[in-house]
């Protein structure tokens, strides 16, 4: 990522994932989980999103 | 027995078309009216746009589903209103233009008890000069053949970079006050997926052209959300995916006139810029379709059915407020017109009260800002709670309107993606809930934190992935769709 950064320049930066977040974010049985939680976290939103 | 005419079958008509049809069965008439005969998930045109999935994936003929449901199909387009009927005619009826068969190009009139207004938005490509999509490097994703021809269109450039030849992506929003920012944004991430996966980034630059105030805004005003142990926000979410992904922006800018080359636009500051292009994807404005409309003696009274910008007003309130004195109460719930109660309009064919993200204008006096968004899910929610109320109304003879669905209310999941491929893949998985802030009942982060969150991963494509094949099987009123939440 250090292509988006000038070095000794006082610029403002967004944040950047490390190795770590991006081997997360891909990591299979985690995402496997992940995927259950979400699915039940908009179906919360959804039902209550109505009446 | 009762008749229905719904108009549209977008996202919000064919809804209330099917929870109508199970509520009410075959002992009243309904009737959709559209101009196309196909049913279309519009959420998958991205992947469309990449080449990861064929038009006919993406649509079904809505004919076969409605002659089962005993449901009328009439392809045309809706023309004129007369919600008190005319000098003959008793009852509202709608004057329409049929589109295809042996009667196009030809009108008709049809009567109705009730009226569903769920036309979506006419795509105002008119509002900005020499924004044409199909035309030289224009690219659109608004429609299943724009974005096919967007697929054909990014191969060309996909072969000249393979040849070496350095090439300049645009994609954002066309028009100083466009929304639908999500679907941009979805494209231009899995625009540069899939020149990542063909080992061209380093011949590629990719640029987000935006009207918004900060990154993140999506006609909402942006969003506060819970991450990694932070109360962060969509700005540094939107920020990061995009450093990650070697992405430039340019904000604050309302496009005024594209060329064949160039993209002349106005920043908030009241400067002209242009930025020059290979390939451009650029979001038109959204407005009505406007629709005319009659009292019984023909006199023309549109401005009591339709807003200035041609969307239907509801039951929101229309008073001219500064922005500091906007409350969640200004939205609709009900989506039902004030001066003639038998008419709804659920989805993007509501007049929104006002819009979500602060107003702002340039020092030259133009509006740049995002307007409000209402499609995918909320829509979805729209059309149910509409037919409800309608069925309800039908069967007690009087209007109930138990059901309500105000933006001020309900959450909304956005899935946006950011690469196809079942191990390969991500998407950022965006929720908030309400969609519209409100920072009486939330006062420190204007939503419910727990429920606003924000997370990337293979997890969000998985379910945009699920979500396409599920609402498609909901649509086509498959065994126990309705189990399926909007």
């Amino acid at each position: 990522m250090s292509r988006n950064y000038s070095k000794y320049s006082e610029q403002y930066y967004p944040p950047t994932p490390t190795a770590k977040t991006l081997f997360w974010r891909r990591f299979l049985p985690f995402q496997a989980w992940r995927f259950l939680v979400l699915n039940w976290r908009i179906i919360k939103i959804v039902v209550r999103g109505h009446s | 027995m009762a008749d229905i005419i719904i108009l549209g079958a977008g996202i919000a008509g064919h809804t209330a078309a099917s929870y109508l049809h199970k509520y009410l069965g075959r002992q009243h008439s309904i009737t959709v009216v559209t101009p196309n005969r196909y049913y279309h998930w519009i959420p998958s045109n991205i992947w469309v746009g990449v080449g990861q999935m064929s038009v006919d994936q993406v649509r079904f003929e809505l004919k076969p589903l409605y002659d089962k449901w005993g449901i009328l199909f009439v392809q045309a387009k809706a023309e004129d209103f007369y919600p008190e009927g005319d000098a003959s005619r008793e009852r509202g009826f709608v004057r329409v233009r049929y589109t295809a068969g042996e009667q196009q190009g030809e009108t008709a009139d049809l009567e109705y008890d009730f009226l569903i207004n769920a036309t979506g938005p006419k795509l105002n490509f008119e509002a900005t000069p020499g924004l044409v999509p199909g035309r030289g490097n224009l690219a659109s994703v608004c429609s299943y053949t724009h974005a096919a021809e967007a697929w054909e269109l990014l191969q060309t450039k996909l072969e000249r970079m393979a040849a070496g030849e350095r090439q300049t992506f645009v994609i954002g929003t066309g028009h100083p006050m466009a929304t639908c920012q999500g679907a941009a944004f979805e494209y231009i991430l899995n625009v540069s997926f899939e020149i990542r996966r063909r080992g061209l980034d380093k011949m590629a630059d990719m640029i987000w052209l935006t009207n918004e105030y900060e990154l993140g805004d999506f006609g909402m005003g942006g969003a506060f959300i819970k991450k990694g142990g932070y109360i962060s926000n969509t700005k540094l979410f939107t920020e990061s995916y995009f450093v990650e992904r070697n992405i430039s922006w340019i904000k604050r800018a309302g496009v005024k006139l594209v060329t064949p080359s160039e993209i002349h636009y106005e920043t908030l500051d009241g400067e002209m810029h242009t930025q020059a292009y290979d390939f451009a994807m650029l979001i038109p404005g959204f407005s009505g379709h406007g629709f005319k409309a009659y009292d019984k003696q023909g006199a023309d009274i549109t401005d009591r059915l339709f807003a200035a910008n041609g969307f239907m007003k509801v039951d929101a309130d229309y008073s001219d407020k500064p922005y500091e004195e906007w409350r969640i109460d200004d939205w609709p719930q009900t989506y039902q017109n004030q001066a003639y109660p038998e008419i709804f309009a659920p989805g993007i064919s509501f007049a929104p009260p006002h819009p979500i993200s602060k107003p702002m204008k340039s020092k030259n006096g133009t509006p740049i800002f995002a307007s409000p968004p209402r499609t995918g899910m909320p829509s979805g929610v729209m059309g149910k709670v509409t037919a409800q109320n309608v069925a309800e109304w039908v069967k007690a003879g009087k209007p109930v309107l138990r059901h309500r669905a105000s933006m001020g209310k309900m959450g909304a999941a956005c899935i946006v993606s950011a690469g196809f491929g079942m191990t390969q893949g991500t998407a950022a998985t965006m929720t908030v809930s309400p969609i519209v802030p409100d920072w009486e009942k939330y006062p420190e982060w204007g939503r419910n934190i727990n429920d606003t969150v924000g997370e990337p991963g293979l997890a969000g494509h998985w379910m945009k992935w699920f979500m396409h094949y599920m609402f498609l099987y909901k649509a086509k009123g498959r065994p126990l769709w309705w189990l399926i939440p909007e």
